[in-house]
Order: structure tokens, then sequence, then C-alpha cells
């Protein structure tokens, strides 16, 4: 018994001071004060600006052949050409215009619907709660990966259908956290004391419950962003994501693979997915902090 | 009372677990049947459909004409009995195909388990006994690069580097070409050869595992280098260690026979999730290394859509990751009883 850890049996009201507490500290104006989220940021703003302006860095079309095929980078050709004789560079800072978005997007989605499941579980408790938390508890029960690649498979090879995929795979983690955080914030002062004004249960839930809430939330969907876009990108390597010939960076990786010693092909898309991936994993890590750590430890 | 305690503790994650395996076949029973717009030529593909007898045979076999839950009665029963369905693409039942590739993959993803753990553990210490100064900062950046990479990308780089370059370790697949597997024991090549004696076999099965083994390793590395840093962080403030430290032990003690004994506690649970994303993992690694698991048969499966070969994988390795689960679980509850009662 000596190797016993403490802290485990804190109850849940405990939790909620503590997550409640820390979460005055999510002001984000600290930003400056954590080098790594700076860093993050400033590989972000790039890449944003990459996507904007586009047409105006490459030089080529993102679809646009030529002669050259299997070219390796030149002066002409920044990070050489593909089998189809495309200019690779021009082909990675297009796909900043699909991976990126797509991967806010999806993760946008999945906080949505998980917090909203998670909140109504956590709310109403009972049998919705049984339901909406067993059908999380069943996703979990796959390893990420391999559901999202059967969710995909079934549906059908489309990046439309991979977002879907990764949203279905993603949204269970939202909802136990949040389903936690209402749980506990339920039963905090504030809550019992708008309840006493005469605020309806809807009313608390609204105005008093979720802005409270709001701020780990939005760290988790960071946290999250990174993994998302891997999971992206992977289904787009098997083939079930994104179709040629359009310039995601996972389905670019997979085409460098099938002609592995012309290097060029896929290691400059592997490396925009590990900047992006990268930055957001600097970004979100640095606001881990301001979570709970028994609601980190559940994510993982 | 404690003996009471764990059976009963056993009896509700048995329970459990089997409920979650028949929530798994219910995810991919209707992913097969009820998502796509046509089963039958998901089944069959283009050209089975053209063929009135097959898909005759097929509508009779799924019992695609019955209402919906004795679709999925047959499905359970064919389920049960070991049928996952034919592969759509070499036309072989899935199951033979899981069994003939499980071998491989299970040895990878031990192996790279194996390495994450120690390397993980070992780190996460360092960076929790350091807290706050360089060499944490300095493993934290790591791990977070570690988790950033993608890893068909890390394979790809890794493959290139060692085999174009530098012409290190041995070629593709689990052994060099003409060389005879050793006689099946366990499956995994390193192992058997290990037990039949050869040595020279076992030198080149272990060097065939060793690249896909490291690029594997990577992410679960990161993800129990964190793990492991915060049960540390967590130990360092118990009493008992601030005692081990009133008492006079060095350092070196302290962290070894206290803290890192008390943190591989926790470290335990998450091993069953490490190898399970481990296991997933082999789908990103195994086809560029050519190495004839799991993961590739999942990766061509992927990408010729042979949808009875996805979804027998993935009922599989559900499975096997509810298993491994429900026996860390357990292994958890023997370890600290305090989790029986929860």
């Amino acid at each position: 018994m000596s190797f016993m850890t403490g802290g485990e049996m804190e109850s849940a009201d405990d939790r909620a001071d503590h997550v409640l507490a820390k979460r005055q500290s999510v002001a984000f104006r600290s930003v400056w004060r954590r080098p790594l989220a700076v860093v993050g940021l400033l590989i972000v703003a790039g890449w944003v600006l990459a996507a904007v302006l586009a047409p105006w860095i490459a030089q080529y079309g993102p679809l646009q052949q030529t002669a050259d095929i299997y070219a390796p980078p030149s002066a002409d050709h920044w990070f050489g050409t593909d089998q189809l004789g495309r200019d690779v560079f021009s082909r990675v800072i297009h796909g900043s215009r699909i991976t990126l978005p797509l991967a806010v997007m999806l993760v946008a989605l999945a906080s949505v619907v998980g917090s909203l499941l998670g909140g109504i579980a956590g709310y109403l408790s009972g049998v919705v709660d049984e339901v909406i938390m067993r059908f999380a508890d069943l996703v979990f029960a796959f390893p990420a990966i391999i559901l999202a690649m059967a969710v995909a498979a079934a549906l059908g090879p489309s990046l439309r259908n991979a977002v879907l995929a990764v949203v279905v795979v993603a949204w269970p983690i939202y909802a136990r956290v949040m389903r936690s955080l209402v749980l506990s914030a339920r039963e905090m002062e504030y809550v019992l004391a708008s309840r006493l004004t005469g605020a309806s249960s809807r009313e608390a839930l609204f105005s008093e419950i979720l802005p409270n809430v709001a701020g780990p939330i939005t760290v988790l969907a960071m946290l999250e962003l990174g993994n998302a876009t891997l999971w992206l990108a992977g289904l787009s390597f098997l083939g079930l994501g994104a179709q040629p010939p359009h310039p995601e960076w996972g389905a670019m990786v997979a085409s460098g693979a099938l002609a592995f010693n012309r290097w060029w092909v896929g290691l400059f898309p592997g490396l925009a997915i590990l900047s992006a991936v990268l930055a957001f994993n600097f970004i979100g890590d640095s606001f881990r902090d301001t979570l709970d750590p028994r609601i980190t430890r559940a994510i993982r | 009372m404690a003996a009471a305690n764990l059976r009963r503790f056993v009896i509700r994650r048995s329970v459990a677990a089997v409920i979650l395996m028949v929530g798994v076949t219910m995810v991919t029973f209707t992913l097969t049947s009820l998502v796509p717009s046509n089963p039958l030529l998901s089944l069959l593909g283009e050209a089975g459909m053209s063929d009135p007898v097959a898909v005759a045979r097929y509508r009779e076999h799924y019992r695609l004409d019955d209402p919906v839950p004795v679709q999925y009665f047959t499905y359970m029963t064919n389920l049960v009995q070991g049928d996952l369905g034919t592969s759509r693409r070499t036309r072989l039942p899935v199951l033979d195909e899981l069994a003939k590739h499980a071998p491989a993959s299970m040895e990878l993803a031990l192996l790279a388990t194996i390495l994450a753990l120690t390397v993980g553990v070992a780190a996460g210490t360092v960076a929790g006994m350091f807290h706050n100064r360089l060499p944490d900062q300095v493993i934290r950046v790591i791990s977070l690069v570690g988790v950033s990479m993608p890893i068909f990308w890390v394979a790809l780089v890794v493959f290139y580097l060692a085999r174009v370059q530098f012409g290190l370790l041995a070629g593709t697949g689990r052994l060099p070409p003409g060389m005879l597997p050793p006689p099946t024991v366990t499956g995994a090549f390193s192992v058997d050869a290990a037990l039949a004696g050869d040595w020279r076999l076992f030198r080149m099965a272990t060097a065939h595992l060793l690249l896909p083994a490291f690029v594997l390793s990577i992410y679960a590395v990161s993800l129990i280098t964190r793990f492991s840093r915060s049960a540390v962080l967590e130990a360092l403030g118990e009493d008992f260690v601030r005692t081990a430290r009133a008492k006079g032990l060095s350092g070196t003690s302290v962290a070894f026979r206290h803290v890192l004994r008390a943190a591989l506690v926790p470290i335990t649970t998450v091993s069953g999730v490490v190898f399970g994303v481990l296991l997933s993992g082999t789908v990103f690694v195994e086809s560029i290394f050519a190495f004839p698991g799991l993961g590739q048969y999942a990766y061509v499966s992927a990408i010729s859509l042979d949808l009875p070969a996805i979804m027998g994988i993935t009922v599989f390795v559900a499975m096997l990751y509810i298993v491994i689960n429900f026996v860390v679980d357990l292994l958890y509850a023997v370890i600290d009883p305090r989790i029986r009662l929860s």
C-alpha cells in the first residue's frame, strides 16, 4: 500500500471548484507569457497568409501539369515536381486551403455536437444521460483511426465523408468533459442562486452554466485540433479522404510513398502537416495547465 | 472481503466488456448494411453485381430481404461462427486473412510498446524530477514534436534515409527473401526463432522489426512521456516521498524506490490504450515497410475499398482492444485495491 497515489478520490465538488477557479486564468491575454504559444500562433498566421495569398505565392496552379516529371528541387521548382510534373511547392501552398479550414471546421463541429450532447446528458441525467454516454463509451471502444477508417469506407471515399468520419470519432471527448463540467457546475452556488431568484432550469443552463464551461471546452478543442488534422490527413493517405487531383497534404504524401526514392514528392507535404499540427499542439499545450489535471487525464 | 470485492469487480467489468463487444458488432453491422446506398454493391463490387447468381447467393447469405433485426441476428450468428465475410479483393475468408496477418502485427506492436514504455517512462521521469527546469522544457518540446508528426510520413522519411541513403538494416518484409520462417509456435518470428534455437534467423527477424517498431513507437513515446511526467509529479507531492527525503535518502534512491514505483501504477493503465494505438498505427507504417501484417492488410483493403475486409479488421481490432483494456483494468485492480471499490 505504500505506493498509493493520493488525490484520486476527490469529490466532484472539489473538482468543480478547481475547474472554475482555474477558468479565470484562461484569459488569453496571457499568451505572451507562453513562448510556445507565440511560436504556434506565428506558424498558424503564416499558414493563414499562405492560404489567403496562395494564387499569388505559388508560381504554378495546383493542378497545372508540366513536362518535367519527377524533377528534383531546383530554382524553378523549389520543392520539385511530382509524377504528373506538377509543382510540389505550389501544391503544398494550395493544400493549406484544404486541410486547415477543414480541420478547424471539423473540430468546431465535433466540439459543438459533443458538448451539446454532453451538456444535455449532464443536465437531464437519467435515461438520456445513460443513452448518450453509452454511445460515447462505444466510440471509445474502438481505436480512433480504425473507426474513422471504417466510417469513411462505409460512407464512400470523399473529403466530406472523411470529415464526417473524424467528427464521429472526435465528439465523445467533448461530451465526457462537458458532462462532468455541467454536473459539477449545476451544484455551484451561483447557479443555485440564479435558480432561487426565479431563473428556470433552461435559463440557468444558458446564462450561468454554459458561459462558465466554455473556457475548458475551448482549450480542449485547441488540444484536439492537431489530432483532428492528423486523422484527416491520415484518411486521405489511405485513399479514403481527398481524391486525386486535390492537393491535400495527406494524399500528396501517399503519392510520395509510391515513389519513395523521389523523396521531395512526399517530404514537403509531410513537413507542411507537421508544421501545422505542431503549431496547433504548441498553442493547445500552452493552455493545457488551465485545465483541471483530472480532465486532462480523462482525455488521454 | 477483499476477495469478494475483486470478484464483484471482475464480474462487473466482464459484463461491461461483453456489452461493449455487442455494441461494436452493432456499429459494424450498421456501417456495412445501412449506410451505403447499396450494401450489395459494396460487398460484391461492380463485377460481382453483373452476376445474378452471385447476387442471389449474397442476398440469401446475408438475408437482405429480411427485416433489419433479423439481418443483425444473421450477422451475429455468422460472426460468432467466425464468418466475417469474404474479402472482395482476394476472394478469401476475411477470418483466414486476419489469422494470417495478425501475428506479424502483434509482434511489431508489442516490440513498439516495450520500446515506447522504456523510453517514455525514462523521459517522463527525468522531466518530472526536473520539473520546469531545462530538461523538462526540452523533453516537452520533443514530445510535442513527437505527437505532431504524421506517422505515415515519418515511416516514409525513415525508410528513405535508412534504406536508400545509408543502406542500413535489413530489407523490407519480415525476413530476407528466400529465408524460411521458423516453425510456428507463437507466430512471432523473433520468438519462434529463439525457441527453435536458430540465432541467425532470430537476428534477421529482429532486424526487420526494428525500423518499423521505432517509427511506430514515436507517437506512443510522447504519450507515455507526458503521462509518466504527471504521474511522477503527483508522486513527488506525496507524504511518503517527503518522508524518504527527510530520512536523508539520496535523490536517485528516492527517484527509483519511491517516486517511480508509485508512478508505475497509473502508467500501467495507459499501456492498454498504447497497445491499441500502436496496433492501429500499423495501418500507416507496415505498408511503407512492406511488412505483411494487419496494418498492411488494412491499408490495401482501404485503398481498394474492400468493405468486408475493412469491417472484419474493425471488428477484430476493436474486440482485441476491449479484451486488452479489460485485462489492464484487472491488473490495475490487483495492483491498486482502491480501484475495486469505485
